[in-house]
């Protein structure tokens, strides 16, 4: 649907498209095996690679900074058709562009000169960020202490995406009895940095989730002391409507998964999708998949044409489209019966996986109070 | 005012009054130690959360990840030690005795620590259910008493249900689409037995059972008329188990392929076939067909009920232990009223839920399953006679087809069409609404606890994988739907036809 709206899209949904294809489906079900099974880092790392020499973490990151510097449609087009495939990309790209546009929103263009033009490959390209933490939302969050030689940072901070892969770390930290935050540039590969096992979660496994404890390591501020809220929300605003992209990948796929299997699987000596009621839960997937696609298009209009309210649009559309996505993925496995449920088809992983892009960029409950409280404002 | 036949006009429309509010007619009629008898199994069910199932559940689900084919068998043995193989079957068998509805409740709270290990306890009695209800006395009395020796000996025998297969899922459970279906499981007569070949899949605890009830048809055009009913024990030649699945969840209770390749039953592991049903009764073989289905899941389906409230109640208590740990802004997440109105939500959905399956086990009380062993004078009878009297004298009686034909009599072909259709009914109604309840509740207890619900060590996200699989098996919801409408609202539309569009 977005690229019906840009054509300039067209060449890079292809190639996109190709690559979901041809390099991530053939090992989905491999990749979701992580963190067990004969996957590791260095086996994840030959798909990053591939998604990093195609440009795929610095899509909306300014051609200075050797980014590819498209908009958030692109974005949303890109995470989308990965996510069809196998979401847990989407997140690995999604991860890039969070860090990255903390550190444009801060003005901090001396950071992103010293990261991205000289990086040589995904590990040291690809900035770690708790992509599931709103920080605002966090009662306990790493302490941060300036001296002479600069910021130094101690504390523990959990769930962080990427955090056993990367070099670097975008980390909001507090200073002793402040409130306000601030976000700071972390090397991982720190000696006072010590990193969990990766975690077991939910869904999107081919994307590693650490817990790190911080002692003493030096940091680099990100902006202005004290305004991370800022930053976080101006990148969030954005950033939303590309988790509602990836929901909405998997909506599609599921709905693909769940019509292939219908018509070729009988019931009662007629196909499946003959009988009125299977109709109708596909009917009604597809609706949503559809109110889905609508919502992150026009968002992006939205968020083109800067439209004043366009923040508002951005996170209330995505609150909906990940609501639609619950509902269509547990009929997705439902429409396939007990192969539904199993690890050889698609449909129980997209279980999964919406309800783990559900938990992006914070506690869904407070995303809405904090949407009416501005809507009220 | 009204005098008494009026009353009892009005009260027999549709919707019959005695029909919808089951609860007011027969909570009144049950023997007053169920009660004591159900406490007790729901404290013994706490103790063994406590002490296993808590300890356990995370552990084993972890390990099923990182090696596909560990089976939980030290589980299987702790079950058995905590004798919850026999409790439920009846001392006539050599069992425990314990009242059937007492098992949801004790289902339930397993189920609220774990589904998969409630699972793996609660399909012994599918078997079980399946294997009593085809009424073969002399059978019966040989599987269940492998089951007590096994809980002596500490070498556990259970039973799986053995009806799904590789092209027919939702057919077996219907025998109007069981007409039509994709069958591939034949028996073949022989003499002395049958000759069975096939296969059978998604048979929970398959791997783990020492026994299976196999559904089989000697034509397999025209399933629904040929059903023969077999017990099939491991290590009989041409049986052998296949793969078991790599499920989303619920991963402590293998779901295993069984496969048989001339596999020789002999006459006497023969439940049902098409002569022993001329033996009784003069109803059809297909009529007969759809009576032990509906027999079978008006029990299993309440029991599935059970499962799902447990998994709601294993969401909301997930939940209500984050809030109350949990600080936004500096005060406890309960103090808000969004918060505080979502559990109660959650909650509401439990107790809801435990209403729908209770009404399904009065059902299965009064006019199903369970009517012979819930009246009074029977149940105490049961209660307070020494087990010597029934292993020296209504033991050998087992062996006798008086036996069989007494009980296929009773329980078959007495059986009135009209409790046949509530039962099941009310089964289907509680297994896709606790379900439903159950996959709710794990979604409203993500969204309240974010990112720390989606973490595999907190078992919140555990509690969601294994909650799908609720509304698929013992039917999907779907088919329990449309189950509910042929078996209680189709009186009120006459017009209506099912399976036949």
């Amino acid at each position: 649907m977005l690229t019906a709206l840009n054509k300039d899209l067209k060449p890079f949904e292809e190639l996109i498209t190709s690559f979901s294809r041809g390099e991530l489906k053939p090992h989905v079900e491999e990749h979701d095996r992580f963190p067990f099974g004969t996957l590791d880092v260095n086996l994840i790392e030959d798909a990053f690679r591939k998604i990093f020499d195609l440009g795929f973490l610095g899509i909306m990151l300014p051609e200075k900074f050797s980014g590819i510097g498209q908009g958030i449609s692109a974005m949303c087009m890109m995470l989308g058709h990965v996510a069809e495939v196998d979401a847990s990309y989407s997140l690995i790209i999604l991860t890039s562009s969070l860090s990255q546009q903390i550190i444009l929103n801060a003005g901090a263009e001396e950071i992103a000169e010293k990261v991205y033009p000289s990086a040589n490959s995904a590990r040291e390209y690809l900035i770690s960020f708790p992509s599931f933490t709103d920080p605002g939302q966090a009662t306990i969050l790493p302490q941060v202490s300036s001296g002479r030689e600069g910021y130094t940072i101690t504390g523990k901070l959990d769930y962080l995406v990427l955090g056993n892969f990367s070099n670097w770390a975008v980390l909001p930290a507090r200073t002793a009895g402040s409130k306000a935050y601030s976000f700071f540039l972390v090397n991982l590969n720190d000696q006072g940095v010590t990193k969990s096992n990766p975690i077991f979660s939910l869904g999107l496994h081919a994307c590693p989730i650490v817990d790190i404890a911080l002692d003493n390591v030096s940091a680099r501020i990100i902006g202005e002391e004290g305004q991370g809220q800022k930053y976080f929300d101006m990148t969030s605003r954005i950033m939303h409507v590309a988790t509602a992209a990836i929901n909405a990948g998997i909506m599609r796929g599921s709905l693909k998964e769940a019509i292939e299997y219908t018509k070729e699987r009988e019931q009662g000596g007629k196909a499946v999708i003959n009988w009125s009621e299977v109709r109708m839960l596909l009917a009604n997937m597809a609706i949503k998949s559809k109110a889905a696609e609508l919502c992150v298009t026009q968002t992006c209009k939205a968020i083109d044409e800067n439209l004043r309210d366009w923040g508002w649009i951005s996170i209330a559309s995505t609150l909906h489209v990940h609501d639609l996505a619950c509902d269509v993925v547990t009929d997705g496995v439902q429409l396939l019966g007990g192969y539904g449920y199993m690890k050889d088809y698609g449909q129980e992983k997209r279980y999964r996986d919406a309800r783990q892009v559900q938990a992006l960029l914070g506690l869904v409950p407070l995303k809405k109070l904090a949407l009416i409280n501005e809507h009220i404002a | 005012m009204l005098n008494r036949s009026e009353v009892k006009s009005f009260i027999s429309r549709f919707p019959r009054f005695e029909d919808e509010t089951l609860a007011l007619y027969y909570a009144p009629r049950m023997p007053k130690a169920i009660i004591k008898e159900t406490e007790k199994v729901v404290a013994l069910a706490r103790k063994f959360n406590d002490e296993v199932a808590r300890p356990l559940c995370l552990e084993i689900d972890r390990k099923t990840h990182e090696d596909p084919d560990y089976f939980p068998l030290e589980l299987v043995k702790k079950a058995n030690e905590w004798g919850f193989y026999t409790l439920w079957i009846p001392k006539l068998f050599g069992g425990k005795g314990y009242n059937m509805p007492s098992l949801s409740y004790f289902l339930e709270e397993i189920g609220s620590v774990c589904v998969g290990i409630s699972n793996v306890i609660g399909v012994h009695y599918l078997g079980m259910a399946a294997c009593m209800m085809l009424c073969n006395t002399k059978v019966i009395k040989k599987v269940l008493s492998e089951v007590a020796e096994g809980e002596k000996a500490g070498d556990p025998c259970l039973i799986s249900y053995a009806i799904t297969e590789p092209g027919a899922g939702t057919d077996v459970e219907e025998v109007e689409l069981e007409a039509r279906g994709r069958l591939g499981c034949q028996a073949k007569k022989v003499k002395g037995g049958y000759l069975l070949n096939g296969s059978k899949v998604f048979i929970s605890n398959g791997h783990l059972s020492k026994w299976s009830v196999v559904y089989a048809y000697t034509d397999l055009k025209r399933g629904a008329d040929t059903k023969v009913a077999l017990m099939v024990k491991q290590g009989m030649k041409g049986f052998s188990l296949g793969r078991h699945e790599n499920k989303m969840g619920q991963r402590a209770c293998p779901a295993s392929v069984l496969n048989f390749e001339d596999c020789f039953v002999p006459d006497e592991l023969v439940a049902v076939d098409a002569d022993s049903i001329k033996s009784f009764t003069k109803k059809s073989p297909r009529d007969m067909n759809m009576q032990h289905i509906d027999y079978v899941f008006s029990l299993s389906r309440a029991g599935v009920g059970a499962f799902g409230i447990g998994a709601a109640r294993g969401a909301f208590e997930a939940a209500l232990r984050y809030a109350n740990e949990t600080e936004i802004d500096g005060k406890p997440m309960v103090c808000y009223e969004w918060v505080q109105c979502r559990l109660a939500e959650m909650y509401a959905n439990v107790r809801l839920g435990r209403l729908a399956y209770n009404e399904a086990n009065l059902a299965n009380q009064h006019r199903g399953t369970y009517n012979l062993l819930q009246m009074k004078p029977i149940y105490y009878y049961l209660k307070y006679t020494p087990l010597p009297f029934f292993s020296t004298i209504i033991s050998p009686l087992l062996n006798t087809s008086f036996a069989t034909w007494l009980l296929s009599k009773w329980y078959i072909d007495w059986q009135k069409p009209g409790d046949q259709h509530l039962t099941t009914g009310l089964a289907s109604m509680a297994k896709f609404s606790c379900t439903d309840f159950g996959v709710r509740n794990c979604q409203m207890a993500l969204e309240l606890m974010g990112k720390t619900g989606l973490r595999q060590d907190n078992g919140a996200e555990k509690i969601l994988r294994d909650a799908k699989l609720l509304q698929i098996y013992e039917g999907t919801n779907q088919l329990n739907r449309i189950n509910l409408f042929k078996s209680i609202i189709a009186p009120a539309s006459p017009k209506a036809a099912f399976f036949e569009e």
